[in-house]
């Protein structure tokens, strides 16, 4: 079979391009005529039927089970898995057949499907991340698989399984400086010479292998293996489809750490003009993501790694919808282990002007504790010059930062239990799914983080707006990242000016004297005296004394 | 650290009091939800009721009864939920408040809109109310403004979709 790439037509179906929602019988109708002005229509590489086929026999296997295996002997189970395998392969040979992909101006076309057809036009400028991913049998062949993170994708969008790697590279180079809406991305270093590069940030192999060890699915896997011995030696049934059920059933849990291990393995970091990951073992991984697409960066302190002082990092990217708390599926790396100092130069990179750990939160008030008897003073919440500061747990210790640029709504909401002590919670909505939430603060308090959120979440789109609108009205000296100065939003009264009909209660202290409110930037402390206006009032509420 | 020894006095569903022009929902939409409860009331009450025939028995009575006083509740709450709901067109975002037993305020700036939807069940179309929900890249955002009428949604949804056209920046 002819492999078609870089504008042959020879290996070109023979049908063009049919719009969405034709039948396959209507498509083959189509002439190639319409699509001679475009750049032709390319095929995955021939050897991915094979690979995608492989996938699907592991997953039969899985299917049939040991039980399977038990009754009808291994002769007739190899039999089965390989006329399953044959059906399978044939089944992937004519998708491939079928499938094809190119780039039409700022979009990314993918046609599949022989029954049903699909045509998929994916504008590059919603692109998210790109990633090439190789499993074990693709790094045998030389293969890669390309894909792509698009908002509003429950799921990654159009993987294209599989190309060869100088393909893959080069597509997404390709598909990231179409899709980049600053002009500086086209002098972006190419993946290939990111390679002989010093990363920014490695991960070493030892402190990886340590920080699976120190996991609480490391301590239950002596557990989990005396505990099938035993079950063995009291019961007495030591069948060979026995043990290998129970064995398999337990490695899905207890076997996580060994996946992180392979799948983290040789983490490293590069930083060009937009931040490059790699990693893992047999399966290996390279992504690519534009710094403007980072939506939350999420700071982890599992409890098992504080003697080593240790934490991790993760992101969310949009497009990948709703992750479930604890599974870091979905969302990416960022840091797989590090130390505070690593976390920092990192948490910097992916977040221009943040540093880590000059990010002052403060707790709920001292009520809240009927809500959180034990762990309230690891909650908290505050407002920084470019990122929203959440805090929360006791034992594992995480922290969320959101962009103010990458708000998409706000929402406070007050439960019954709230009602009665006076406390709401903040959220601050991304689109990654995950969201910063100031939990349990003082009612007035919230409704000023919630309406500061709003303000400064306008401000900085209006800041990037400008900062990427093409022009010589563009004034390049403004970063992503940079705030302009502090402007008390309209809607904004501070506690001072109360309600009519407000009595303090007893013992209430005016705001004016003492800071529980949010102070007006006219009542500026004595220490800061020096400082401009256009600081944020913040400076004088959130730093309140932390506990060390 | 100075705390407050009591909670300062806002109400959870006058954020910023004085300075947001919040708008109601129809008080038609009271009758809907209403007509909705007794709907449900009706199958649930005929169901016990056959059940009493055929089996007999007390509990199957007492069963109505509890019916009934949910019912009562249902109501009593429908018409003060009806009355908590509201929005607020600001200058740069929508506001949302509702609930009466969790007690939800969102604020969704018009930039993030990515669409509109206007619908309306068989219920509010008889009694001429449609419902508007924007809609952002956040799976969380709950910006829905249910019980307006038909030009009111309309005008409402149109608002939104032409300011969220001037300053829409996507991600």
């Amino acid at each position: 079979m002819p492999l078609a790439r870089g504008g042959g037509a020879s290996g070109v179906p023979d049908d063009g391009l049919p719009s969405v929602g034709e039948t396959a019988g209507a498509a083959d109708a189509g002439g190639t005529t319409g699509a001679a002005a475009e750049e032709a229509r390319q095929r995955l590489h021939p050897l991915s039927p094979l690979l995608k086929g492989a996938k699907s026999i592991a997953v039969i296997v899985a299917a049939l089970s040991w039980n399977t295996l038990g009754e009808v002997g291994a002769t007739d189970f190899a039999l089965i898995v390989l006329a399953l395998a044959v059906a399978v392969v044939i089944v992937s040979a004519i998708g491939w057949w079928n499938t094809g992909y190119h780039v039409v101006g700022r979009e990314l076309r993918i046609t599949e499907g022989l029954l049903w057809r699909r045509n998929r036009a994916i504008p590059l400028d919603r692109l998210q991340a790109v990633e090439v991913r190789r499993p074990l049998l693709a790094q045998l062949t030389g293969l890669a698989e390309l894909r792509l993170e698009v908002v509003g994708g429950s799921k990654t969008e159009a993987p294209l399984a599989y190309l060869t790697v100088r393909d893959a590279g080069v597509l997404r180079e390709r598909l990231l400086s179409l899709s980049g809406r600053a002009p500086a991305v086209a002098a972006a270093p190419s993946p290939g010479s990111t390679a002989a590069e010093v990363p920014l940030f490695q991960v070493r192999n030892q402190d990886l292998l340590v920080s699976q060890l120190l996991t609480p699915q490391a301590f239950f896997l002596p557990l989990g293996v005396a505990w099938v011995i035993t079950q063995f030696v009291m019961e007495g049934t030591w069948t060979f489809i026995g043990i290998a059920s129970t064995v398999t059933a337990m490695a899905g849990v207890l076997l996580q750490p060994i996946r992180r291990v392979l799948r983290d393995w040789d983490f490293r970091l590069f930083r060009g003009e937009r931040l490059v990951l790699h990693y893992g073992l047999t399966e290996t991984r390279s992504q690519v993501l534009p710094p403007h697409r980072v939506q939350t960066v999420r700071v982890t302190w599992p409890l098992l790694w504080r003697a080593k002082q240790w934490l991790h990092l993760t992101l969310d990217i949009a497009g990948v919808s709703g992750p479930e708390p604890g599974d870091d599926h979905r969302s990416d790396r960022l840091m797989p282990v590090g130390d505070l100092a690593a976390a920092r130069a990192l948490v910097a990179t992916a977040l221009p002007g943040v540093d880590l750990t000059g990010l002052a939160t403060s707790p709920p008030p001292l009520r809240a504790r009927w809500l959180h008897p034990f762990g309230l003073r690891f909650y908290g919440a505050g407002l920084t010059d470019q990122v929203f500061v959440s805090r929360s747990g006791r034992l594992t210790r995480e922290m969320t930062l959101v962009p103010y640029a990458r708000l998409q709504s706000v929402r406070v909401v007050q439960g019954p239990l709230q009602r009665r002590l006076g406390l709401a919670t903040v959220y601050a909505d991304t689109a990654g799914g995950r969201a910063g939430e100031a939990r349990d603060r003082d009612l007035a308090e919230a409704y000023a983080i919630a309406d500061q959120l709003a303000a400064r979440s306008r401000r900085a789109r209006d800041a990037l707006a400008v900062a990427y609108s093409p022009g010589p009205a563009a004034p390049a000296a403004i970063a992503p990242g940079v705030m302009p100065p502090f402007v008390a939003p309209p809607g904004f009264v501070p506690p001072a000016a109360a309600p009519p009909g407000f009595v303090p209660p007893p013992g209430f202290v005016p705001p004016a004297v003492a800071p529980p409110g949010f102070v007006p930037p006219a009542v500026a402390p004595p220490g800061a005296a020096g400082q401009p206006f256009s600081e944020p009032d913040d400076e004088t509420y959130w730093q309140r004394p932390e506990r060390s | 650290m100075s705390e407050p020894s009591a909670p300062i006095v806002v109400d959870a569903l006058e954020p910023w009091p004085g300075t947001v022009d919040w708008r109601p929902v129809s008080s038609r939409l009271i009758t809907v939800h209403l007509i909705g409860i007794a709907i449900w009331t009706v199958v649930l009450l005929g169901g016990l009721l056959a059940g009493y025939l055929i089996v007999g028995g007390a509990p199957w009575l007492y069963g109505m009864g509890a019916v009934l006083a949910l019912t009562v509740w249902r109501a009593v709450v429908a018409a003060r939920a009806v009355r908590a709901w509201g929005y607020a067109e600001r200058d740069n975002d929508l506001l949302v408040r509702h609930g009466l037993l969790v007690r939800h305020l969102s604020i969704v700036p018009y930039a993030r809109m990515q669409y509109v939807d206007v619908t309306a069940g068989p219920l509010e179309r008889a009694f001429g109310l449609a419902t508007v929900q924007l809609h952002t890249a956040a799976a969380a955002s709950n910006a829905r403004v249910p019980g307006l009428p038909p030009d009111e949604a309309s005008r409402l949804r149109d608002r939104l979709t032409a300011l969220g056209e001037d300053r829409a920046e996507g991600l």
